[in-house]
């Protein structure tokens, strides 16, 4: 029978990773392709295609979600911080609802929100904030509840033990808040705002309705891309801000991020 | 008469309807060890929140050294305070841990170099300044807890139930040290615990708390000789406590018809209220063979064995006086001390003094 199960473990957890990780690995071999038609061909491989991303056409959209997804990601930061402290460590009145109204957003398709916002812009005469300046509100919008939640589930596990010892010794309010709950948290805040960083990076069905033309996202201009041809050059661009997701997640996670949290307490 | 740390004048607190601390006085001079006793519920954390700020009393005044801390925030109270669970900041090494309530008072470095540790060496702890608290034992972790708390010199240390997450013998190990510590400092204590052992075996002044109310504060030991009511009695070692239908005064004693009409003589007191208990400890009772001797005692009742406990230092009887009345009787192992079997005839002999009349 434990034999059973744990054949069963092994299997269900190779497919598991199986799903997840192949789609990647096609992805990688094609942007290798050879010939200009997207194949798989492990024999024969090319880098050719790596060295067209240094094109302005495709540098310029990625420097473009590169400094939007920062911005989002600092912002969004700061006030989910600011919301899940009101929220879950103040109490203060109307706390559930004020919570419920902070995840709002996570129940309303994206399109929806990119019409609505199109719309709302227009309706008040503000045309000219679609581009940077709309993108970054509308992914703020779209990145706080998670931010929000990430940090509210840190909050909530904060031992309210540490904050009476640090009163009875003396610290006031913001001094405890600075030494004792900002980096007993740390871990939570930092995965939000990695949460972030990757929901903004990677956004197409809020984007799609809020660029400029000429002035577009990496992920928009994959898609406008898509439209008309498809070749190694996207699975090179694919493979690239793969590559660089991964570097910000390593790069938070070095900074006290991920394993802090799932382990529990931070350094 | 030292001077007083603490006064609570008539505190209590409620919450909606509910009363949870009622009409506490309390006064305790400075450089006492004072525990706090009572089951859980009987409003002794609130008390002890009351003391450090956290929690602001419904009525009555908190008095340190002297002056009223109703109205002071628990960082401005001069407090030390030691949790069951610790709480010692875990992003910060031992040392940064007992430095922080220095750093807060703006102590200069070199200066509070020296207080943490000193702290450390008061609690057997040198050398270990820079690990982290997941590094350290328990038991190791609350001697941090109060190095950290003793550090800034507070007026008084409030310590709720901090060695109930430790394990038996070094519970046992910690009280002792505890008290050595105390005293070195000569700081008043205020310990809050539901554990009587402990409190017994620190404490200069037991309170009991039982409903929001003081049952009975004292010494230790005259609380265990003589409580003030069955609740007492129950809660502070172990009893047989009886019911008491009617009362005589005699000459010399005390007479209390316990059972289905079985007489106890006690010593002469004077109770306010009728009596309607009375309390025997069961290592009080002698037990003497049949027929034979113990005339020193005032009461010597014949008695059956029911069941006889091993318990290593002692032998707890199961005695039946008949007349409905039971004792539970301890007797100390010894070499010489040969229990009784179950079923044996023997005879108690329990002095006047040792019965203790209750009034509720």
């Amino acid at each position: 029978m434990n034999r059973l199960i744990s054949i069963f473990y092994w299997f269900s957890l190779g497919a598991v990773l199986c799903f997840i990780t192949l789609p990647l690995i096609v992805v990688v071999a094609a942007s290798l392709s050879p010939t200009s038609a997207v194949t798989l061909q492990p024999w024969e491989w090319t880098g050719r295609w790596y060295a067209d991303l240094w094109s302005s056409r495709w540098l310029d959209p990625f420097l473009a979600s590169v400094k939007i997804a920062t911005v989002v990601a600092a912002i969004s930061g700061v006030l989910g911080l600011f919301a899940a402290y009101a929220v879950v460590y103040e109490r203060i009145p109307g706390s559930d609802a004020l919570m419920s109204c902070l995840l709002s957003p996570l129940s309303v398709p994206q399109i929806v929100k990119g019409v609505a916002v199109v719309l709302f812009l227009s309706m008040i005469g503000l045309q000219g904030f679609l581009g940077t300046p709309a993108l970054i509100a509308a992914h703020v919008v779209l990145a706080l509840p998670f931010v929000t939640r990430m940090v509210a589930t840190s909050l909530a596990n904060f031992d309210a033990n540490l904050d009476r010892a640090a009163q009875v010794l003396g610290a006031s309010k913001l001094q405890r808040i600075r030494l004792v709950v900002l980096p007993m948290i740390k871990p939570g805040v930092l995965s939000g705002v990695t949460f972030a960083f990757i929901i903004s990076f990677n956004n197409i069905p809020l984007s799609v309705f809020l660029v400029r033309p000429g002035d577009s996202t990496l992920p928009i201009t994959v898609i406008n891309y898509l439209e008309y041809s498809l070749d190694p050059v996207l699975a090179a661009v694919n493979v690239a801000s793969m590559a660089f997701i991964l570097a910000v997640i390593f790069l938070f996670e070095k900074i006290g991020g991920f394993s802090a949290q799932l382990h529990g307490g931070s350094k | 008469m030292n001077a007083l740390d603490i006064e609570l004048v008539s505190v209590s607190k409620s919450y909606a309807s509910m009363a949870v601390v009622r009409d506490i006085d309390l006064a305790i001079p400075q450089g006492e060890f004072v525990s706090i006793l009572g089951p859980s519920g009987c409003g002794k954390t609130t008390t002890l929140n009351m003391i450090a700020g956290f929690t602001a009393p419904s009525r009555g005044d908190i008095r340190i050294k002297g002056r009223s801390q109703v109205r002071v925030p628990p960082e401005r109270r001069n407090i030390g305070l030691v949790f069951q669970n610790y709480a010692l900041f875990p992003h910060m090494t031992v040392t940064e841990n007992v430095a922080f309530g220095l750093k807060m008072k703006g102590v200069r470095r070199e200066e509070a170099e020296t207080t943490v540790k000193s702290a450390l060496r008061s609690v057997h702890l040198e050398g270990m300044g820079k690990r982290y608290p997941r590094e350290l034992s328990g038991g190791q972790q609350q001697r941090v807890a109060l190095a950290r708390a003793i550090a800034p010199r507070p007026s008084v240390l409030l310590l709720d139930e901090p060695l109930s997450n430790l394990d038996l013998k070094l519970r046992e190990a910690m009280r002792i040290e505890l008290k050595d510590i105390q005293q070195q400092l000569g700081m008043t204590f205020v310990y809050v615990t539901h554990d009587q052992e402990e409190a017994m075996a620190m404490s200069d002044r037991v309170v009991v708390m039982w409903q929001g109310a003081i049952a009975q504060e004292g010494q230790p030991a005259a609380l265990y000789r003589e409580p003030n009511s069955r609740f007492v009695a129950d809660f502070i070692g172990k009893s047989n406590i009886l019911a008491v239908a009617s009362t005589a005064t005699q000459a010399a004693h005390l007479e209390l018809a316990v059972g289905d009409g079985l007489m106890l003589k006690a010593r002469k007191t004077e109770l306010s209220a009728a009596i309607r208990y009375c309390s025997i400890r069961p290592e009080s009772i002698a037990v003497l063979p049949s027929g034979v001797g113990g005339n020193g005692f005032a009461n010597l009742l014949n008695a059956t064995v029911r069941r006889v406990v091993n318990l290593g230092a002692a032998f707890e009887i199961d005695a039946d006086l008949g007349s409905d009345v039971r004792l539970h009787v301890l007797l100390r192992a010894t070499r010489a001390s040969v229990p009784p079997s179950v079923g044996d005839a023997i005879r108690l002999g329990i002095e006047d003094a040792d019965i203790q009349p209750l009034s509720a």
